[in-house]
């Protein structure tokens, strides 16, 4: 019974999440008739698929080139990730095996400060990082973005990996600093080798964050520095056919979707919580 | 291999001016160099603290430790160069055999050839040379402690090898063994080793002299025969031996120990103490049956047996308290009803509110 009830909320959960990116794919795929007809879902049958939505978005029919602003997301959200999980992963560290503190403020009061970064409407911070960007000439770069971005991807990947070391024996590090590491040698030598799992966790949430992310996009860059979403909603902004927005939304989602095939290997060995003795 | 000093050494971890809370009360000790000690007592008895302040795991909140005549209470773990093997076995999962052991000489930056040569003696010692390029996260929980303690060892100028329980996640079958090979590989060497165990047998097998704690309190140091002949207090005599000490409460008259009509001579000197009344201590080990009457002979109620295996330990109830008695297991149970059995002189000890009266 229970198994019965197992595998038919899984069926209509799949078909929940699954049903609107097919219906995505295909109509990529269909001609105008099949569009404008009414609905029509399998191709060859009720109608012959075309390339022309893909044309339109990959600059083949001179329509509009998604590839300019995919490379500048990819850069954005690669960069960002970069520095968040290199940095993060430090203060991380340093929250779960020292005590920090000022008065009666300690080590967790510093790691909600973090997580409270995002707790914060983005909106709220689209004015000040506006007036700073601006100071900084940093208004429509990439490097202005990536700064951006950064700051509201550490607070997850640091609130991630502390308690991921939470969950690494001290053993560990204190056994390295006995055998004459110092706390940054034993950090890198001992921990960082056993945190694929938490550092694959910790970057899949802050790719996918900085890759998703319109709202910054849309205020602090214009026509230089494009990012994927930006163009994406710029297409839906003049008059596009359905087929040609869905072949952009599809464009959009295929790297997430071909990294989480990458990365699933290191989430399943050993998974985020993994036992380490 | 050096000396290890504590002076006035305590730890509290709520600093509660009330030192009677601490983890560990105020203590001065010196352990020799080249020798091996095993702390035991009850968890939560400050063991491991101990271990921590050596290794520097952790700062004491007051007193000093030094190694030989250097001060290192406020030195990094790191620049103490002492080994430690944890309870649970701590080996880097990420590593193979051979980069383990490589470990502390890599970061002691060692030149590549001379640490093969040194990993390849120290595999040899500890007997895993076959496995030196296998996974370290795939070895068993046995050979995982062997290498926790061959990265001990492989530095050649280590200061002191600390051992927390080294054996509890052992298999019954393999900690014997084990223990057996530990002790081989450091024998011989110049070391001081420190051992924490709450296995009784374990420290007595392993160390030169042990150390019996109790709440965060060094109770009695000496070496096994001084803590099974003479514990300095109950607490000793009912921690070490198995069964515990037999104690019982007597009258002081006319420098003998009256219990009932029994007048029982002891290894003290009563005539020279005021005191009414005594508890006096014995080891089962030590109590014979004898044949008949005689000096420090009583006559007891046998009620029944416990069998260990090798040896048997009877059961005896005189005026109310239980004397129990080891006897080897090809000794003939007499029947049940009244035996007599002799409480040798030198061996009944006097204690005083729990501490022994010399």
């Amino acid at each position: 019974m229970s198994r019965i009830f197992k595998y038919s909320f899984i069926f209509i959960w799949s078909a929940f999440v699954l049903t609107p990116l097919s219906w995505a794919l295909v109509t990529s795929f269909k001609p105008p008739a099949a569009v404008n007809n009414g609905a029509t879902f399998i191709p060859w049958l009720q109608f012959q698929p075309t390339l022309d939505g893909w044309k339109d978005i990959t600059g083949i029919s001179g329509y509009a080139n998604l590839f300019p602003p995919l490379i500048n997301s990819a850069t954005v959200t690669f960069f960002a990730t970069l520095v968040s999980l290199t940095f993060g992963c430090m203060a991380a560290y340093g929250l779960s095996r020292f005590s920090y503190g000022w008065k009666h403020y300690k080590n967790p009061d510093i790691i909600f400060f973090f997580i409270s970064q995002r707790i914060m409407p983005p909106a709220v911070l689209a004015v000040p990082f506006f007036i700073l960007l601006k100071t900084l000439h940093l208004l429509d770069t990439k490097l202005g973005l990536v700064l951006v971005l950064t700051s509201g991807l550490m607070p997850i990947v640091v609130w991630l990996l502390v308690d991921f070391f939470n969950q690494l024996p001290k053993e560990i590090d204190e056994m390295a600093m006995l055998e004459g590491c110092n706390p940054f040698e034993a950090f890198v030598r001992t921990i960082l080798p056993l945190s694929k799992p938490g550092l694959t966790v910790a970057g899949m949430f802050s790719i996918i964050f900085g890759w998703n992310d319109l709202f910054f996009a849309l205020v602090l860059t214009f026509t230089n520095v494009q990012t994927l979403p930006v163009a994406v909603v710029a297409l839906n902004g003049t008059v596009t056919p359905f087929w040609t927005l869905c072949a952009s939304a599809i464009f959009s989602i295929l790297p997430l979707i071909g990294l989480a095939f990458v990365v699933e290997r290191f989430l399943s060995k050993g998974g985020f919580a993994g036992a380490v003795r | 291999m050096a000396k290890i000093t504590f002076t006035d050494i305590g730890q509290t971890y709520d600093k509660d001016p009330n030192q009677e809370t601490w983890a560990l009360k105020p203590m001065s000790m010196t352990l020799e160099s080249g020798r091996s000690y095993a702390l035991v007592g009850p968890s939560g008895c400050g063991k491991t603290t101990i271990l921590n302040i050596i290794s520097g795991i952790i700062n004491p909140f007051q007193g000093k430790v030094f190694l030989d005549e250097n001060d290192v209470t406020k030195l990094p773990t790191a620049k103490r160069n002492v080994a430690l093997v944890f309870q649970f076995p701590t080996i880097y999962k990420s590593m193979t055999v051979e980069q383990n052991l490589a470990f502390p000489l890599v970061c002691r930056k060692w030149e590549p050839a001379k640490i093969k040569q040194r990993v390849g003696d120290i595999a040899e010692q500890i007997g895993i040379s076959h496995k030196l390029n296998r996974s370290a996260s795939k070895l068993g929980a046995d050979e995982k402690q062997l290498i926790s303690l061959g990265r001990g060892l492989v530095r050649d100028d280590v200061t002191a090898l600390l051992m927390d329980e080294p054996l509890t996640v052992i298999d019954p079958q393999l900690k014997f063994e084990l223990r057996k090979k530990i002790k081989q590989i450091i024998e011989g060497k110049d070391i001081t080793v420190v051992y924490v165990t709450h296995d009784q047998y374990e420290a007595m097998t392993f160390a030169d002299e042990l150390l019996v704690m109790s709440l965060g309190k060094l109770v009695q140091r000496g070496t096994p025969e001084d803590l099974f002949e003479r514990p300095n207090s109950k607490y000793v005599g009912n921690f070490i031996g198995s069964p515990a000490m037999n104690f019982f409460k007597a009258e002081v008259v006319d420098g003998f120990a009256q219990i009932g009509d029994y007048r029982l001579n002891t290894a003290v000197n009563l005539k020279k103490l005021s005191d009414r009344y005594l508890e006096f201590g014995i080891r089962p080990e030590h109590v014979r049956v004898q044949g008949g009457p005689g000096d420090n002979v009583l006559t007891v109620d046998f009620i029944g047996f416990d069998d260990l295996g090798s040896t048997r330990v009877l059961n005896c109830l005189f005026a109310g308290e239980l004397i129990k008695v080891k006897v080897p297991r090809s000794f003939e149970m007499p029947e049940q009803g009244l035996i007599d059995i002799k409480l040798p002189k030198d061996n009944l000890l006097a204690y005083r509110d729990g501490l022994q009266v010399l």
